[in-house]
């Protein structure tokens, strides 16, 4: 596995984020889709003539700012992998600001080309350095992979409670000890997680459906407002699909470049080379955000910039860009068509939509644990005891501030602290790194 | 007696909290963004506090949709003053988003608030 080298973009991979980021901001200027979820609520009204694109622009940057640096910037500089959030929640705010519609492209287009030289230069500075913690990094991938086995296990037991959880737990305990006794090459919690989900799924609609014998129609689906007011939003979605089949290409292109992670966690994996991995973590982790992204783009006439976000496991495992974009599109267009019949099912399946929403309590739960094992792992791999001390200490002193770094990338921002704190103890001769493990 | 709603990613954690205020005047009950959308519509309910990741995605969900932004705020990631909770409740906002990690700080607030406005 190639270390420094490998990391680095190529020219097209260059030009192709700088031309995404033109795109993503474009299609946030025409406020036809946002990454950032909690944006998109606002966009109704801004659509309608009702908020003006000065103080939409105040929301999403509000929304998007704490998590352009306190997530998306330090999880890039801790992998040296581009993630969503570091290139597009900008992109979300530059696209609204952008008085002129031909000004929305180009901004974005700043933005992804100061990202690529950005992360390009502070890559090539942090493996050059005596202390690497690029490399320590790579220790997050295990905790990441097994912990994240567990998600169903944990949405599950708070779902449906204790019993349910323990026979869930014991089933994918057993198959992951099963696979990794009969398929050892296999990534030993494919199937676990699989089985995992499956569960979930099945507990959520036997109870929906059992519900639907006591009750009449649910209140949702047949209330006359909602309705009309998500067949407004599938409409207007589905005029500009040559549009999104655009987006959804570039997104499964970029995904296919293997220098991008699209969850919390996948950054790492990709940056490892485990592709297969990182896909499987990614296409559960969309099981969690189908349902709020269906909602909010139907509620708001607004699309995610990631669609449904399975565009990227698929982007993972294409073998060449130029089929990456032919899935990418169509994935988007069948994601677009289906929006209003996802609404009308999500509707009537109450407990499905909460199961999403434990699933996607349950990921933090189990990425959280993992990132902040997997950062002290590292910690430990760069400077022993001393490191530990280091990045445990700065992790306990971000939540006792207050959390002005997102929990989730508050472990990997004290991994870069302190392995810059130790590169200084270095040239000072004040600390010997451990081991040198170079690419 | 002031109904509140819950939704989003804590919503459990965030009715537990509310409750365990004990605050007069307020009655605290687990719902989701379109059913508690539907109910305070129809003024079955008063309030609705709201929780996920960016404190407005799932949090906000299809209310601002069905309320109208006036109705709705969000905190973000941000903990606000009680005066200033006080002032966006004078001002007839029903609907609330905060951020999950922050939900321990901003839930209490708002629902102390809402209690004193309800006696």
């Amino acid at each position: 596995m190639s270390a420094a080298a490998g990391l680095a973009l190529s020219l097209p991979q260059q030009l192709t984020v700088v031309a995404l980021c033109a795109l993503t901001a474009f299609v946030a200027h025409l406020a036809l889709a946002v990454f950032n979820d909690g944006v998109r609520p606002f966009l109704l009204d801004f659509v309608q003539g009702r908020s003006t694109r000065a103080a939409t622009t105040a929301v999403a940057f509000g929304l998007s700012a704490g998590f352009v640096f306190g997530l998306g910037a330090p999880m890039a500089l801790a992998s040296g992998v581009l993630n969503p959030w570091l290139l597009f929640l900008p992109t979300d705010v530059l696209g609204i600001l952008a008085p002129k519609k031909w000004l929305g492209p180009l901004l974005g287009a700043g933005w992804g080309a100061v990202v690529v030289f950005g992360l390009g230069g502070a890559n090539e500075l942090a493996h050059d350095l005596p202390v690497d913690f690029l490399t320590a990094m790579r220790e997050m991938s295990t905790p990441i992979l097994y912990l994240f086995t567990l998600f169903p296990v944990l949405a599950v037991t708070r779902q449906f409670g204790r019993w349910r959880g323990a026979v869930v737990g014991v089933v994918e305990l057993a198959l992951v000890v099963l696979t990794s006794k009969l398929w050892p090459g296999m990534f030993p919690g494919a199937l676990a997680m699989a089985v995992g989900v499956l569960l979930l799924i099945g507990f959520a609609v036997a109870k929906d459906v059992r519900r639907k014998g006591t009750r009449e129609a649910p209140t949702a689906a047949a209330d006359d407002p909602m309705a009309s007011l998500f067949s407004a939003g599938a409409a207007r979605l589905r005029r500009h699909l040559p549009l999104f089949m655009l987006l959804g290409a570039g997104i499964c292109v970029l995904a296919q470049l293997k220098v991008f992670g699209g969850g919390e966690a996948t950054s790492f994996l990709i940056a490892k080379g485990q592709y297969a991995e990182a896909a499987q973590v990614d296409f559960y982790r969309a099981f969690g955000f189908v349902p709020l992204i269906a909602t909010t783009a139907l509620a708001s006439g607004a699309y995610g910039i990631a669609g449904f976000t399975l565009a990227y496991p698929i982007g993972y495992l294409m073998p060449n860009p130029l089929l990456a974009a032919v899935a990418g599109a169509a994935v988007f267009a069948v994601e677009v068509l289906a929006l209003a019949s996802i609404g009308r099912v999500l509707g009537r399946l109450p407990s499905v939509r909460d199961s999403s929403e434990q699933l996607r309590a349950a990921i933090g739960e189990a990425l959280g644990l993992a990132i902040l094992f997997g950062s002290l792992m590292a910690a430990h791999a760069m400077g022993g005891g001393l490191g530990i001390l280091i990045c445990g200490g700065l992790y306990l002193l971000n939540e006792a501030m207050g959390r002005p770094v997102v929990r989730m990338a508050a472990a990997p921002t004290a991994v870069i602290v302190g392995g810059v704190l130790l590169n200084l103890l270095y040239w000072l001769d004040l600390f010997t790194p451990l081991a040198r493990v170079k690419g | 007696m002031a109904k509140i709603l819950t939704g989003g990613v804590g919503k459990t954690e965030v009715a537990e909290a509310v409750r365990r205020l004990g605050l007069d005047g307020v009655e605290v009950t687990v719902s989701g963004d379109m059913d508690a959308a539907l109910l305070l519509r129809d003024g079955r309910a008063d309030y609705y506090l709201g929780t996920c990741h960016t404190g407005a995605g799932a949090s906000l969900g299809v209310l601002v949709g069905l309320l109208g932004q006036p109705a709705c705020h969000t905190f973000g990631r941000g903990v606000p003053s009680a005066d200033e909770v006080e002032a966006l409740l004078a001002e007839g906002k029903r609907v609330f988003g905060f951020a999950l990690d922050r939900a321990e700080a901003v839930a209490p607030l708002v629902a102390r608030a809402i209690s004193v406005r309800a006696e």
